[in-house]
């Protein structure tokens, strides 16, 4: 049970880190990024490819972070005049790009096969210490990063962008290269997320094309909707609360004494209700934003 | 309970629900399915065939004299959901034995945190290559592709072709493919001369079809999932390709979705689903018990995997994993099942899995 818990946490942690990365493009500057599990799975695959060659998982790490924020500049870049439902269908399109290269690029990323036998970080300390280290590494930068996340949207850079999603004619008028500010959104979210897709690869000793899937932006987009978008806290809630009903769905149908048949649909059905209800009582999520108002 | 004939004991099984008539506590092994997302047809067909199994084990009175269960978690379909399911398996339940998936690319990373936990994983359905090196506590129950391409390759050149063209998804399974049948039809003598990986999900596939038929072959080798099959098999009729001889790799995918007058006159094989008495009975009390025949080839590796187990523990006289090993190497080395004889090689991998040579006419799938 323990085991159980320590991992559920750690799975819950790595996901915070990747909504965390949303909620700064989608949040704060209203970036409808369709295609932002990309960043993760650059993340994921530098440290995949960094350890087939050899190096550190430090160096991993970086290499993952430094390829996603030059993919978020270029995003930010492209589809400039696009309105922000045409840009966010060309994030999907680049999401699934980058996926289809990792299929077709054998000598690189081990095709469809993907690259397994990734060590995890803690492995020489033995057990039940190496699976606490992890969590304990993998909460220290969800702490990290919310903080980071909150003060950046407190602060002048948050306001601008706030402003960007309100009025992006009137942050233009007073001067915001709005641009630039979405470059910079764009590139600080992937950094959060491939440090998070690079934990992924290392706690699950495995990467592979099937980590890119579409789905698993709308995993991170329903987690960041049921807590609050915009809202740090909020996203946290929304991660805790998605994870919760992803472990708690086993047991629920053992305790109800449903029959094996029904066991994938009572965990799909149970986040499909949280988000359900979510939207119709509380369509700004359960902890929302809070705006703060001129008198 | 030791005087009670077996018939008696199953009748009262029956009557008294699954609480009564064993000694207290339940032996429970694991199976991680993808009971929903892409796969979820499988998923369902090979949950049927495994409680099947656990009907019969416990209608022959148990394991260990207790009654026997397996918990059955959904993968979803993705690997993180596997492991969820496979981590609260292992971790809450304290199974000593792990069935599933379904995908190599997420039977994969399950079976490689079964094997660092020591606990015992049967793989039922998948047949990467790679499977082979997981390690110590893996056990493969069904034929790596290693097999199925020699296989498919030798079929296809006893039918006379030499220079035949070959289309197949673009993922894991479809690589494996072509990679393999390719080496193994050439080293028989015989050419491809065009290969094509297609990318899932498209609405045509009218210019890959062109571009095989440009190499003028003696015949067309494919594989590919019951839609999109339908999609080329529907294309290929239209551009009048069929004309030359077709042969599917796994001919019940490839033809599930493709209209009857279509796909009349295609040649293929398939994983051996069951073979002699054992499988035709097994088949019959599938069809009895859920009232129809089952929709995949895969039912009878869940069901033997069960049966195994539930030998296995008894052989040992313990749910010990290790215990569990050690008696599956033994019993392993000849297992009458209703897929046919299992044997293990030196990876615990089966070995001369059955493979059946089929063809389709009249609307049906017949051996040849």
């Amino acid at each position: 049970m323990f085991d159980f818990l320590v991992f559920s946490l750690t799975v819950a942690g790595i996901y915070a880190l990747m909504a965390l990365g949303l909620n700064l493009q989608a949040g704060y500057a209203g970036l409808m990024n369709f295609g932002h599990i990309a960043f993760a799975g650059l993340g994921a695959y530098a440290t995949g490819i960094a350890f087939t060659l050899g190096w550190a998982p430090l160096a991993g790490a970086a290499l993952g972070v430094l390829a996603a924020m030059a993919l978020g500049w270029c995003i930010g870049r492209i589809g400039n005049k696009l309105a922000s439902d045409y840009w966010g269908i060309a994030t999907l399109a680049i999401a699934e790009i980058l996926r289809t290269i990792a299929i077709n690029e054998d000598w690189l990323t081990g095709g469809s096969n993907g690259i397994s036998a990734i060590p995890s970080l803690f492995d020489g300390l033995g057990r039940p210490w190496s699976g606490l280290a992890f969590l304990g590494l993998v909460m220290l930068a969800v702490a990290v990063c919310a903080l980071l996340c909150r003060r950046l949207g407190d602060g002048r850079f948050g306001r601008a962008l706030r402003l960007m999603r309100e009025e992006p004619q009137l942050a233009a008028c007073m001067g915001y290269d709005l641009r630039s500010l979405k470059s910079r959104t764009l590139m600080a979210g992937a950094a959060i997320t491939a440090l998070g897709g690079s934990l992924y690869a290392h706690y699950m000793s495995f990467v592979s094309p099937d980590y890119m899937f579409p789905a698993e932006t709308f995993l991170l987009w329903t987690m960041v909707m049921i807590g609050g978008v915009g809202s740090t806290a909020g996203v946290l809630v929304g991660v805790a609360l998605v994870q919760a009903a992803n472990v708690l769905a086993p047991f629920a149908r053992e305790v109800l004494g449903f029959g094996s048949d029904v066991a994938g649909a009572l965990r799909l059905g149970l986040i499909g209700l949280i988000l359900l209800a979510c939207l119709l009582w509380r369509s700004e999520g359960l902890v929302p934003e809070k705006l703060r108002k001129m008198p | 309970m030791k005087h009670f004939s077996s018939s008696l004991f199953a009748a009262l099984l029956l009557s008294a629900g699954p609480t009564g008539a064993f000694a207290q506590g339940t032996v429970n092994v694991g199976a991680v399915l993808s009971l929903t997302g892409a796969s979820a047809t499988i998923g369902e067909d090979v949950r049927r065939g495994i409680m099947l199994g656990v009907d019969q084990v416990n209608s022959k009175g148990g394991v260990l004299g207790k009654k026997f269960n397996v918990i059955v978690e959904d993968s979803g379909g993705n690997a993180t959901t596997a492991l969820n399911a496979a981590r609260k398996l292992v971790g809450v339940d304290k199974v000593p034995v792990v069935m599933g998936e379904y995908s190599s690319s997420i039977t994969l990373p399950v079976g490689q945190y079964l094997v660092k936990e020591g606990v015992t994983h049967l793989n039922i359905n998948s047949s990467s290559i790679k499977l082979k090196d997981l390690g110590a506590t893996s056990f493969g129950l069904l034929g790596l592709e290693n097999y199925a391409n020699s296989f498919s390759a030798s079929d296809t050149f006893a039918l006379g072709y030499r220079k035949v063209a070959v289309i197949a998804p673009n993922n894991a399974y479809g690589q494996g493919v072509l990679q393999g049948y390719k080496e193994a039809f050439e080293k028989l003598g015989g050419k491809v001369v065009t290969e094509v990986l297609y990318a899932a999900g498209q609405s045509t596939y009218r210019r890959e079809l062109e571009q095989m038929s440009r190499s003028n072959p003696d015949a067309f080798v494919y594989t590919a999932y019951g839609q999109e099959a339908a999609v080329i098999n529907r294309e290929a009729h239209d551009l009048g390709l069929r004309k030359t001889p077709w042969y599917a790799i796994l001919l019940s995918m490839c033809v599930s979705d493709t209209p009857p007058e279509i796909a009349n006159g295609q040649l293929g094989m398939e994983l051996g689903a069951v073979q002699g008495p054992a499988g035709k009975a097994y088949a019959e009390a599938f069809t009895t018990k859920y009232k129809e025949g089952f929709k995949t080839a895969y039912t009878g590796y869940g069901y033997d995997a069960v049966l195994m187990t539930a030998a296995a523990m008894e052989k040992a006289r313990s749910a010990d994993a290790a215990a569990i090993q050690a008696a599956l190497k033994e019993i392993g080395q000849s297992y009458a099942g209703v897929t046919g004889v299992i044997s293990f090689d030196a990876n615990r991998q089966r070995l001369n899995p059955p493979y059946d040579r089929l063809k389709y006419e009249n609307g049906k799938i017949a051996q040849r």
